[in-house]
């Protein structure tokens, strides 16, 4: 805590004018490892690579016959229906990283929001401006209900905090599992799967054949929420100094465990926009087998967001961007789309490590969870 | 003893042999798990390292034959076990490195070694067996299981020893139980034991009695890794014979949960261990009576809970207050104390 008041302000902007650099160098890293990798097993490494790296973007020619002509445009579809959940998941794990607390439940957040939404939708019936708004307010509420339960059982039992959202997140996927296969399931459905929701309450489509919808528009308006949260509330206020000055904020009296409580409440808040895109947006009806885990890919977006909401969604698009690569990837070459997950693991690796690139984040981290590097240095 | 209760007695012992197997892999991961946290630096790869060493075990075993032609059959099952446990080492030792060596956080890169495991694992299995599923066309072998002879006149005691079919049970059910003991006498009663506990404890006062806390995290960590490779292992070449893709499905974050429902203790950690295998088990049976396995699998979850928060009350009626804990508990957290 200290450390702040001793760096001078020129440390400062040189550490930051390196921090920009380092970043795309983790990624670079992150992807020339991956490039290793593919090529021990790979008969085609170099267009396998071109494929993740291009594979994504759309496809621009000239014909006679049409003229200029977009090509692909669902492939890129995806990776903007990608980027808009990834969005959310990141702030849903960036919120309560600022208050130095370990939420890994984005998982569980979402997928009981996913399934509010959809309740809601299917059993309120009415017009688009009924439904949605109640969808919405389904979503959100539910996802900062259960973010709300880890926040109490840290503040008030001292209950880790890594422990319990990994519980949560089992408790709530099968939750979501029994609900569906008892109460929601869609008896003419040849799988287990709840009924296709009503038009009034899917988002509006703006690309044909892709599921890109109206989300897209409120990703910039809850990024900047998100963002004036932060730093214009004092509930923001609080949450920001818990993460950086645990001691500080306990002597000068600040309520800690409100800030600790509602790091990971409104963190299950942002999840829920997550958890509504993905039922009123891009399954527009919630299988049985929805698979767990993009709550951790929600982690890697907020590292690579440094916790910013603003970078939120560049690094959910670069994400995304290389998801979708990775898919057209597999269809075209000998290369499994799961390199991608190899890449992210390095990524995350890379830039969480202080010392091996030393001035990458630095301390942030350290102080973040109150782990120094210690003992041993 | 009459027909009545010998049946029921092997009833009996049959769901406590499904629960000992079902809690094996489980136990072992727990163990590591245990040892990591003990030192201060809790490992929250287990799931990822017994994926690693359940898919080069199988893998291993498989190519053996081809690598060494000629060895005995029974050989080539203990040549991919060692195979998955190196792999499972050196997956640690990446985490160890990155972790004491280049400074990055535990935690969040052990979540980076989860998610690696989860795609190199699929990657290279479609990369080497062109199915993204299983590794079910490789005909893979199993590590043997112990019998214990002469029991056939005691049906119950059978069942119990050797399992319902007679068979024995797998060597690493053996492997797991017996390491809960050994693991509770090296921590209580060998040196390298109460170092380990003193540099999870304070790494600094540690450092200053002269007690190398690297060298000693560094050996915690790759133990952990051992013991969750072993779990792996048992996944893959004896519960079943074969790899699939995400064959852990979470039990190295039950093993996780393991740790702290057991109170960072081996025996507690073996009773946590039970329970997950119980729910388990439990969850399977419940299958046949058309009672929904969610709610069975939402058991070990709430469970873990419940006990945390117990956990908390008790801390907090011995006057500490944990609102204002901020850190994670498990690390020695020095600002709390010299502020509360």
């Amino acid at each position: 805590m200290t450390a702040i008041a001793s760096n001078d302000t020129a440390r400062l902007q040189h550490q930051r004018g390196i921090e920009r650099w380092q970043l795309p160098l983790a990624v670079v890293a992150a992807l020339v490892v991956g490039f290793v990798i593919t090529a021990m097993v790979s008969d085609e490494p170099w267009r396998a690579y071109l494929a993740l790296t291009t594979g994504a973007l759309p496809d621009i020619r000239w014909s006679d016959a049409h003229g200029w002509e977009m090509r692909r445009w669902v492939r890129f579809g995806s990776v903007i229906e990608d980027a808009i959940t990834l969005t959310f998941l990141g702030l849903a794990v960036a919120i309560p990283f600022r208050a130095r607390q370990f939420s890994l439940g984005a998982d569980g957040q979402m997928f009981l929001s996913a399934l509010a939404a959809a309740a809601v939708s299917l059993y309120v019936g009415g017009p688009w401006f009924v439904v949605l708004p109640a969808a919405f307010a389904a979503a959100v509420l539910t996802g900062f209900a259960w973010g709300l339960v880890p926040g109490v059982l840290k503040a008030r039992f001292g209950a880790n905090e890594i422990v319990t959202t990994l519980m949560l997140n089992l408790i709530a996927v099968q939750f979501y599992r029994l609900v569906i296969t008892q109460v929601m399931r869609d008896p003419t459905a040849g799988y287990l799967v709840t009924p296709v929701l009503p038009a009034a309450a899917l988002l509006p489509g703006l690309l044909p054949r892709t599921n890109v919808t109206a989300m897209l528009f409120l990703v910039p308006v809850v990024v900047v929420a998100a963002g004036l949260l932060l730093s214009r509330t004092t509930i923001g206020y609080e949450v920001r100094t818990v993460g950086v000055a645990p001691a500080f904020a306990r002597q000068v009296g600040m309520p800690v465990g409100r800030a600790v409580v509602m790091s990971m409440a409104l963190g299950g808040a942002f999840a829920a926009f997550a958890g509504l895109h993905v039922s009123n947006a891009l399954l527009k009806r919630l299988p049985v087998d929805l698979s767990p885990g993009m709550g951790f890919e929600g982690l890697v977006v907020a590292l690579l967001a440094r916790n910013d909401p603003k970078a939120v969604p560049v690094a959910a698009f670069l994400y995304a961007y290389l998801r979708t690569g990775a898919q057209a990837m597999e269809r075209t070459t000998d290369v499994s789309r799961e390199v991608v997950l190899v890449i992210q693991a390095f990524i995350i690796l890379f830039i969480v490590s202080e010392r091996l690139l030393p001035t990458l984040v630095p301390r942030k981290f350290a102080r973040w969870l109150g782990r120094q590097p210690k003992g041993d240095a | 003893m009459s027909a009545d209760s010998v049946a029921i007695l092997t009833l009996v012992a049959t769901l406590a042999v499904a629960v000992l197997r079902a809690a094996a892999p489980i136990l072992l991961a727990a163990l590591g798990g245990l040892i990591s946290d003990l030192s201060g630096t809790i490992n929250v790869a287990l799931e990822g390292l017994m994926l690693i060493a359940a898919f080069f075990g199988v893998i291993a075993s498989v190519h053996a034959v081809q690598w060494f032609p000629g060895l005995a059959q029974w050989i080539y099952p203990w040549i991919g076990c060692a195979v998955g446990l190196v792999a499972a080492l050196g997956f640690t030792g990446l985490l160890a490195i990155f972790h004491l060596e280049f400074g990055a956080d535990l935690i969040v890169a052990g979540i980076a070694i989860n998610i690696l495991a989860a795609g190199l694992t699929v990657f290279l299995l479609v990369a080497l067996v062109g199915d993204k599923g299983s590794t079910a066309g490789l005909h893979s072998p199993a590590l043997p299981s112990i019998q214990i002879p002469g029991l056939a006149g005691l049906p119950v005691l059978d069942t119990l020893l050797n399992g319902e079919g007679g068979a024995g049970h797998h060597v690493l059910v053996y492997v797991a139980f017996m390491s809960v003991a050994l693991l509770a006498l090296f921590l209580s009663r060998t040196r390298y034991g109460t170092w380990l506990r003193a540099v999870g404890e304070n790494p600094q006062a540690a450092l200053g009695a002269g007690i190398p806390v690297k060298r000693v995290r560094y050996v915690a960590l790759l133990a952990s890794g051992l013991l969750a490779g072993l779990g792996g292992i048992y996944l893959s070449m004896g519960y079943l014979t074969l790899f699939q893709a995400d064959m852990t499905a979470g039990r190295g974050f039950l093993a996780l949960a393991a740790v702290f429902l057991g109170a960072r203790r081996p025996l507690g950690t073996l009773g946590a261990s039970l329970l997950f295998g119980a729910t388990g088990v439990l969850a399977t049976q419940l299958g046949a009576f058309e009672m929904p396995t969610q709610i069975v699998y939402m058991i070990p979850p709430f469970v873990t809970i419940c006990m945390l928060v117990f956990a908390g009350r008790s801390l907090a009626g011995s006057g500490r207050r944990p609102s204002a804990r901020i850190s994670n508990p498990t690390e020695p957290d020095t600002t709390t104390r010299s502020s509360a």
